[in-house]
């Protein structure tokens, strides 16, 4: 085992056993809440880092998804159903919606995918805004029940965590299935992998579902993490904030989503007791990101740590940077 | 009081729809045909379009409250939006050119600068064009009354469609653009700096946003937030329009006008839903949009 | 994914499920802060300290409205300074930006970290439900200055949880429609914004209007972004009715509607009367003159003549650029004068006791006027007509006519008011 392996396993564990141990460390139930904010958002946000990173594609409607599943999950609890009832329904919902979504989007890429998830996620938030008798319109659903067994914040705590572990783990398995490597095809020249017999859009549609249920998983988990929902999770601005996480952190990378998601959640939610002005400074980070570390905050981590060791970066089936392709390569319509 | 039939199917208020429509069109017009202009040519979505139309419409309000003169105020808005435009291109896209989520995603970062420094200056009051600045009174035909300052602003929309138009068909400027559209090199081969081309097609969508900010003030007040609703509208009439056609904006912009108006009075329920859903029909019957290149 | 090369499947598989083993181990005993405080928050109590976070949208949408909330509240203790009968007034801000999940949020700082005793604020109505919920949960008092929501005090009313600047959206805007009545309209036209507050106006005015004879012919609603009013306002031309009542929960709406409005020529031709906030001073900067002579129904006047509320206005004045207080500043000082009313009366008192004693006060010359509460800690308190007038060169919504000790009950039994559904487009009461 090398080097960079050593830091990375010490690295990975360290950050588990912390995030296992926090809890116990003296921290009070803000902290663990705000850190589960952190958990939900970068889960969310791993789910757009999917489509960004291995299908090249980048969705501005997810955060519309993720409410659409938590509208499912908090109407079911309005009904007076139990737990296992509101997670039939949000998966439901979610399949659907991601569905139609993927069904719409298959035969798109860059910008015009880019506008088709934007639209749809606006049509998600206009059912929400004005089927009011179904969504409570502007005023959402509150008092949404969580299941008894993480009726706890920190038992809560723990369930999230799990789930973001297995997650991420599941989404790295994928990546590195044929399936992945496929997509990572169709992404740097949908041409060639049509003329070798793929069929790209069904590959985009799979791809699409798995993102869009991950993201359905993070809404029913937020909506179980605040008790409510209202019309603002599923606004543009809530899916702009996810790409903003995702390059941010660094697209297509592993813990790129955990970063970014950390960096946004901590700006919005504690910066803004001290400095007024945050979303300028929101937007000034993003802007110097994309100009300086167009790689995003891991990525380029990485690249100075392989700088520093003096190695020849990557070996030639290294994925290129959704945000590096070439204009040349994108097509508006498959 | 009943009367004999609905008044919502009364001919003096069909008529009075149609203008409201129209009217509404004209003014996402003014916005649209910039954010597609710029689309056409230089192949990226400007998320700051409605940063632009923002700060337009403040500045716009502001200098026609102090002088009492909308084209001063409109003068005001298109200059300093125009610099704005201008440094952002020059100083921040430049570095990108060619990667288009970069290009897009910068832009999106502006437009969250922008909207966050226009609320520490002008403050969260909504800004609406002062009535000395405005055409005041309303024209009468027969039962039908509608206001002036509405028609006026259907005609600048027409205006500046008749002058894009015929800029970009019978102006050499129109053709190194409409060159660039179809293939860009052929813009260097005419031995023209498609790097300065670019930045005056950027500064002159954002100067088309300005004059919608201001124009548009007097319809609808400038108030935090709007950047996000306008760009909404606009890129709701650019997507059904088909991305970079001009054409394509005036059509989506008097359609989704006629449909937002008519829908409120009709379908109420469904009232801004309804913008929403011909997007997604256009989107799944025609994805480039009804004017798009299907390449 | 770059680091994905560094690992194989197995490995990646094996540390995940050792974390999660470790997480499910840990779970069988609960952390430390886990255990419920008797004491629900606060060491102020023997420090004299009344710790106060006040929750309000500085960034975002809603920033005008929530900055007004804190500016009238920072201003009482600006006056009056920060001690009341010894004890401190210390407060912190916090900004959710609207955005009801960032409000969970804060209160959650505020209450865990801050160890705040009250908690103020927000303004939104969503935001307002979110957080009363949770304060309400932890034991910690919720006051609210602004926002409407009928249900904070009745279907979710609890000990801990009072309205304390407002009224809820039916009771401010019902004695609207009994003056309308009274002055002899007998047909109206509605247009409220689409959600809850919409809704509870609406029925407000309906209510107030056929209970004493009127009779409401049209509805119409409008979704809560709309900038563009042009066809309900043709809508209410075309329905001819004597009256028109137009809702907007403030902000630009209030403008927006008027542009068309005014545009129309219905400003001579048709009857109207607007709420709080459709005509708060926000509306009055943006249109200026155009307005003068319009009414409006609302809990607050600036235009009064009483002491207080020129002593406010000054006050307000000389601190923000000559500005007049909207009902949002007048929401937030009140909520402050009521604080150390109470603080004078009782000394330090938090927890439901501070509820208790704010609801259990009469405060005989607010800025509102003669407020008391009810049982479920909402205002009993005057309602005023209002006029647009222009005074010393500046334009004032001044009382034409006072409702006094205005409840929640829009003439009904508690009882008989609760048991029905909860307002919407199709149940106005």
């Amino acid at each position: 085992m090398n080097r960079t392996r050593i830091f990375g396993a010490t690295g990975i564990v360290l950050l588990i056993g912390i995030a296992v141990a926090l809890p116990y460390l003296g921290t009070t139930s803000y902290v663990i809440s705000l850190v589960s904010t952190i958990i939900i958002a970068a889960m969310l946000a791993s789910s757009v880092n999917f489509l960004v990173g291995d299908g090249g594609m980048v969705s501005l409607g997810h955060g519309a998804i993720a409410a659409a599943s938590a509208y499912g999950a908090a109407w079911a609890s309005k009904q007076g159903f139990d737990a296992g009832m509101q997670v039939i329904v949000a998966l439901g919902v979610t399949l659907v919606v991601s569905f139609v979504y993927g069904v719409l989007s298959m035969r798109t890429s860059g910008i015009y995918f880019l506008m088709v998830t934007l639209a749809l996620g606006m049509v998600v938030f206009g059912l929400a805004y004005r089927l009011s008798t179904v969504t409570g319109g502007e005023n959402g659903i509150t008092g949404v029940r969580r299941p008894e067994l993480v009726s706890e914040y920190w038992t809560f705590y723990y369930f999230i965590l799990g789930a973001f572990v297995l997650t991420t783990v599941f989404l790295l398995v994928v990546s590195r299935s044929p399936f992945g490597m496929s997509l990572r095809g169709i992404r740097d020249s949908e041409s060639r992998m049509r003329s070798l017999g793929y069929s790209v859009s069904s590959y985009k549609l799979a791809a699409f579902m798995m993102s869009g249920t991950l993201a359905g998983f993070a809404g029913l988990l937020s909506v179980w993490h605040t008790h409510f929902v209202s019309p603002s999770a599923a606004g543009v601005h809530r899916s702009v904030l996810l790409i903003v996480m995702v390059i941010l952190g660094g697209a297509g990378t592993v813990f790129g989503p955990l970063i970014g998601a950390a960096i946004v959640v901590l700006v919005e939610n504690v910066l803004s007791n001290t400095i007024e002005r945050w979303p300028t400074i929101l937007g000034l980070i993003f802007i110097l990101v994309i100009l300086f570390a167009r790689t995003g905050i891991v990525g380029s981590v990485e690249k100075l740590i392989r700088r520093i060791r003096g190695r020849t970066p990557s070996p030639p089936d290294d994925p290129v940077s959704p945000l590096e392709t070439p204009l040349s390569e994108r097509n508006p319509t498959g | 009081m009943w009367k004999v039939c609905n008044p919502v199917f009364e001919p003096v208020f069909l008529l009075q729809q149609a203008l409201n429509g129209l009217s509404f069109g004209a003014l996402l017009f003014l916005l649209a045909s910039g954010l597609t202009l710029v689309f056409g040519l230089m192949r990226i979505i400007n998320l700051a379009h409605g940063a632009f139309y923002m700060v337009g419409g403040y500045l716009g309000v502001v200098v026609a409250t102090l002088t009492g003169n909308l084209l001063l105020g409109v003068l005001a808005g298109v200059v300093v939006v125009a610099g704005t435009a201008f440094v952002v291109e020059f100083v921040l896209l430049r570095f990108v050119r060619g990667q288009e989520l970069p290009e897009v995603l910068l832009t999106l970062g502006v437009s969250f600068v922008l909207a966050d420094l226009c609320l520490a200056v002008f403050g969260g009051d909504p800004y609406t064009l002062p009535a000395s600045a405005t055409i005041q009174g309303s024209m009468t035909i027969g039962d039908v009354t509608y206001p002036w300052y509405r028609i006026f602003v259907i005609g600048v929309a027409v205006v500046i469609g008749v002058a894009l138009t015929l800029v970009q068909n019978r102006t050499r400027i129109g053709a190194i653009v409409r060159a660039g559209v179809d293939d860009r090199e052929m813009i260097s081969a005419m031995g023209v700096n498609i790097a300065w081309v670019f930045t005056g097609m950027f500064v002159v969508g954002a100067a088309l946003a300005a004059i919608g900010g201001t124009i548009g003030s007097g319809v609808i007040s400038i108030r935090p937030g709007i950047q996000d609703d306008v760009l909404l509208y606009a890129l709701v009439v650019v997507i059904i329009g088909g991305l970079g056609s001009v054409q394509g904006a005036a059509v989506g912009s008097v359609l989704i006008g006629l449909i937002d108006a008519f829908a409120k009075a009709w379908i109420p329920d469904l009232a801004y839903f309804t913008i929403f859903a011909p997007m997604a029909i256009v989107l799944v019957l025609r994805p480039t949009g009804l004017f798009g290149r299907t390449t | 994914m770059r680091s994905t090369r560094m690992w194989t499947r197995g490995r990646w598989s094996a540390l995940a499920g050792l974390g999660v083993a470790a997480a499910l181990a840990l779970t069988a005993c609960a952390p430390p802060g886990a255990a419920p405080s008797d004491e629900p928050a606060g060491d102020g109590s023997e420090s004299g300290t009344l710790k106060v976070g006040y929750i309000s949208p500085i960034t975002g949408n809603f920033a005008i409205a929530g900055q007004e909330m804190v500016d009238g509240w920072n201003l009482f203790w600006e006056i009056n300074g920060n001690e009341v009968n010894g004890v401190t007034v210390e407060t912190i801000v916090e900004d959710d930006a609207g955005n009801p999940e960032t409000s969970l949020t804060k209160a959650k700082k505020l209450v865990e970290l801050d160890q705040v005793d009250v908690v103020v604020g927000p303004l939104l109505a969503n935001t307002a439900l979110a957080t009363a919920a949770y304060t309400s949960s932890v034991g910690v008092p919720n006051l609210h200055p602004v926002a409407a929501a009928d249900d904070l005090t009745q279907r979710s009313a609890n000990d801990l949880t009072v309205r304390t600047g407002s009224m809820s959206g039916s009771q401010m805007a019902y004695p609207g429609g009994v003056w309308a009545a009274d002055e002899g309209h007998q047909t109206a036209v509605t247009l409220c914004p689409d959600y809850a507050f919409g809704w509870e106006s609406c029925a407000g005015f309906k209510q107030g209007f056929e209970q004493n004879g009127g009779e409401v012919t049209a509805q119409y609603w409008f979704p809560n972004g709309t900038s563009d009013f042009s066809t309900y306002v043709s809508q209410i031309q075309a329905a001819g009715a004597d009256i028109a009542f137009v809702a907007t929960a403030g902000g630009a709406p209030g403008p927006d509607f008027l542009r068309s409005f005014l545009g129309l020529g219905l400003g001579d031709s048709q009857e109207l009367i607007m709420n709080c906030c459709g005509m708060d001073q926000a509306t009055l900067r943006a249109l200026g003159e155009e307005v003068l002579g319009f009414h409006s129904v609302s809990n607050w006047a600036e235009g009064r003549d009483s002491d207080t509320v020129r002593e406010f206005n000054e006050a307000y004045a000389e601190n923000f650029d000559g500005k007049i207080p909207s009902l949002n500043v007048a929401g937030g000082y009140v909520t402050a004068s009521l604080v150390a009313k109470v603080l004078e009366e009782n000394g330090l008192v938090t927890g439901e006791d501070l509820v208790s004693a704010i609801s259990s006060y009469t405060f005989e010359d607010s800025i509102l006027g003669k407020m008391s509460f009810d049982d479920y800690h909402n205002p009993i308190a005057p309602v005023y007509i209002r006029e647009v007038q222009e005074v010393d060169g500046k334009l004032y919504n001044v009382p034409i006519e006072t409702f006094p000790d205005v409840d929640q009950w829009l003439g009904k039994d508690p009882e008989e008011a609760l048991a029905q559904p909860t307002y919407s487009q199709t149940f106005q009461g």
